[in-house]
């Protein structure tokens, strides 16, 4: 998990959006650059319902630009690397690739095979014991209660009784462990390797996108000097459609943390509507969360200054 | 009223009825919970993790940072999992770029030819693109001929499988043909391995099959898909959003975007003319009197018998009502819209105020060669880009949709509920950035409800349903 991808990590630009899909990557972000994202791809595991999702992550706008000025990502141009990519592909590294995909896709055959046996054989156990248990119980009590609940305490009672049958289940399990592995050469054999639909192109295409499918810094809204000026002081920031706002901010990892504040940005001079404030102060004060107005100084002629610039006001529904 | 307002803010969480309608998918959840379940065993799913305790703020603590730590190694795994396809039920789609066509051996001259071209002049790319530009146009008529979508953009020749029920169109040769938006929510879920064609990679391997040997990666087909025929990411999230938890959705035809968007200024100057609020409910007011000469505001809105029969003390309360009904209708000037009444001229929509979804509950019956009736009709918005909708994008968006009054035992009886069915209804999804949102608009007809027509209130109503909570934390 602490793996430390290559930098810059190349964000690719899909039909507008900006997508990470290598999970190294992803957690790398998350807990070095306080970048989130959001999870929007179905999790194969658990694949109907909405609670977890998984890869690809998307990224605001905001974000991907924040991290390239940062230096640690750059914007690829996705679907020139693939289509360019594949027709640049020669026959060795299809090989290559075919191979290593074989390879791991048997691995988890048997990986999942011997798991599979693991199981069959825990079952067996278990099955084995019990009878043994209720053999041991019929022959131990003479006068047989009618109806005694098999209790943990019971079973270890009995434990002593079912070492007259432990050879025998020594045999069987030996048994069954000869029947797996005459079993399983033949189904690996039967059915080669698990097919793989990897996350990432990595080891099909070169990883360092070239020069001519880098993109330039993505455009942004104007509320980016709040969102720069949050993330600097520490802040998890995520989409705020939820809540009303445009950003939530978190004091620390949304994992673990609720949100503290519901961000809506202005302008400097823009003339706010009291009712605004007034509707999200009693919105943020409902679902226990500051609402937060800010904005930058656009008088500031050049962009350092202006993240300096940037105020903050937090407003909270007295309901006096 | 006010006060009870008051309450449900400020304590929104004593309730315990009040974590019923709380949404899981609606905050980041602890990943931790998922450890919980048992992915690599078997495919019974166990239920969903309840949700995690969260803390208020960060401390330094060791103990808090051990919790974090774990969460994200929870995440990291669960994210990690692969994709894969068993061997006996792997389902294999090869990726068209250039839309439906017929299968190589149905036509062995032309396509044949045009492969083995594209490995000859793989080098010069440049030629190759003018080809595959050139094979567009074709490939659209064959898509049209083959009774297939021309979106489409992969195909399935082994289709097995219970998706295959309510997903892609078969052709003549057997084959499923998927648009991008299936594709790509079928390769996520893992239950489809896709292809990269011979013709798009650069190496002539055995030119028998169009099947090039390599697996499309998650990242692949995101470059694919998204971005061709219309879909977008918006599009895409609410697509497998509502596939996830069950719903069938398909493409509606105000998908395509390009008919109509002359339109859009002439309605927006209507708009202006009727201006906003209440001047605009005014100006229409003022405009309706001296339309209507035989207006009942023009002479006494009250006649002389209905005055008398006030000061009676005792009327039999039959008559009472009769007369209070002259009254109230008498006093109805304002003009109402009866959403059943045909629609003389009706406005085109304009995009992203159009139905692209007709959306099916997963109880309805769905046959792929003859969709029934949506249940829902979604049209999916991006909240960084539009505002909200005007009158008139609503209403042209309401009138595209079908008349669905409010039928059935509970609705004739409940006021509240025939006004909140509506007779037209259309689900706006809003998308920031993978996060959606859902609303419904309904075209609810307060006008054919006449409240002086009802008998009285009646006791066990007062309350009405009960309102959602502020949730949240």
């Amino acid at each position: 998990m602490n793996t430390e991808p290559n930098l810059p990590i190349p964000i690719s630009h899909i039909a507008g959006s900006y997508f990470i899909f290598s999970i190294d990557a992803v957690t790398y972000l998350r807990r070095e650059h306080h970048i989130c994202g959001v999870l929007s791809g179905t999790l194969p595991q658990i694949p109907q319902q909405n609670v977890f999702l998984g890869l690809p992550l998307e990224l605001m706008a905001e974000e991907a630009r924040l991290l390239v000025e940062k230096g640690v990502a750059c914007i690829v141009d996705e679907v020139n690397v693939q289509t360019d990519g594949m027709k640049a592909l020669m026959e060795a590294d299809r090989q290559r690739y075919l191979q290593e995909l074989q390879a791991q896709g048997t691995q988890v055959m048997q990986m999942q095979a011997s798991r599979k046996e693991q199981q069959r054989e825990e079952a067996l156990k278990k099955i084995e014991e019990k009878k043994a248990a209720n053999a041991a119980k019929k022959k131990a009590s003479q006068p047989p209660p009618p109806q005694q609940p098999a209790t943990d305490s019971t079973t270890r009672d009995d434990e002593s009784v079912v070492g007259l049958f432990a050879g025998d289940q020594k045999q069987q399990q030996q048994q069954g462990s000869d029947q797996s592995s005459s079993r399983r050469p033949s189904t690996a054999t039967a059915s080669h390797a698990m097919g793989i639909t990897p996350a990432t192109s990595h080891s099909l295409l070169p990883l360092e996108p070239s020069a001519k499918h880098k993109l330039p810094l993505p455009n942004v809204p104007s509320s980016y000097p709040l969102f720069a000026h949050l993330h600097s002081e520490g802040y998890f920031l995520s989409p705020g459609l939820r809540f009303g706002c445009q950003y939530l901010a978190y004091p620390g990892d949304p994992l673990r943390f609720h949100s503290h504040f519901l961000v809506v940005s202005t302008g400097w001079h823009e003339e706010l509507d009291l009712m605004e404030i007034i509707a999200g102060g009693r919105l943020g004060t409902g679902v226990k969360k500051g609402f937060l107005i800010g904005g930058a100084d656009e008088t500031a002629s050049d962009h350092e200054s202006r993240e300096a610039d940037v105020r903050t006001f937090s407003i909270e529904w007295a309901g006096m | 009223m006010a006060d009870t307002d008051e309450a449900a803010i400020h304590m929104p969480s004593n309730d315990s009825s009040a974590h019923i309608d709380t949404d899981l998918s609606d905050e980041t959840q602890d990943f931790r919970m998922l450890n919980h379940l048992t992915f690599l065993t078997d495919g019974s799913q166990g239920s969903l993790p309840k949700r995690g305790e969260k803390d208020f703020e960060p401390n330094p603590t060791l103990f808090q940072a051990d919790i974090l730590s774990a969460s994200r190694q929870a995440m990291h795994n669960a994210l990690a999992y692969p994709r894969l396809h068993h061997p006996r039920n792997q389902v294999i789609g090869i990726y068209a770029p250039d839309g439906p066509a017929p299968p190589p051996l149905a036509q062995p001259s032309k396509q044949m030819d045009t492969v083995l071209e594209d490995n000859d002049t793989q080098p010069q790319q440049t030629e190759d693109t003018t080809a595959t530009a050139g094979d567009a146009e074709p490939a659209k008529v064959a898509g049209m001929e083959m009774g297939v979508p021309a979106e489409s953009c992969v195909y399935v020749s082994n289709p097995k499988g219970q998706y295959f029920k309510t997903i892609g169109r078969a052709d003549r040769w057997n084959r499923v043909w998927l648009l991008p938006e299936e594709a790509l929510y079928l390769l996520e879920r893992g239950s489809l391995d896709i292809r990269w064609p011979v013709s798009s990679t650069g190496c002539p391997g055995e030119s028998e099959t169009a099947d090039s040997g390599i697996p499309m990666s998650l990242q692949a087909a995101y470059a694919c898909f998204l971005g061709h025929g219309g879909l977008n990411m918006e599009r895409f999230s609410v697509y497998t959003g509502l596939r996830r938890l069950g719903y069938t959705l398909v493409r509606a035809p105000g998908w395509y975007d390009d008919a109509d968007e002359g339109d859009c200024s002439a309605e927006d100057a209507q708009v202006q003319s009727r201006g906003p609020g209440l001047a605009g409910v005014f100006g229409r007011f003022m405009q309706w009197l001296s339309d209507s000469p035989s207006c009942p505001a023009a002479g006494p809105l009250v006649g002389l018998g209905i005055h008398r029969s006030y000061g009676g003390p005792r009327l039999a309360s039959q008559l009472m009502f009769s007369r209070l009904d002259d009254i109230y209708r008498k006093l109805s000037i304002i003009p109402w819209q009866d959403p059943t009444a045909p629609r003389s001229e009706s406005r085109p929509t304009s995009p992203p105020f159009r139905v692209v979804f007709h959306v099916y509950k997963p109880s309805t019956p769905f046959r792929k060669s003859a969709p029934p009736a949506a249940d829902f009709r979604v049209a999916v918005v991006n909240a960084r880009e539009t505002a909200v909708p005007t009158l008139a994008q609503m209403s042209a968006l309401l009138d595209s949709t079908p008349l669905d009054p409010p039928k059935g035992p509970r609705m004739d009886r409940v006021l509240s509920l025939r006004l909140r069915q509506g007779y037209r209804s259309v689900i706006l999804a809003v998308v920031d950035q993978g996060v959606v949102s859902y609303l419904r608009v309904a075209d609810s007809a307060f006008g054919k409800e006449k409240l002086y027509k009802l008998q009285g209130p009646k006791p066990n109503q007062k309350r009405g349903p009960p309102r959602p909570r502020a949730k949240g934390r």
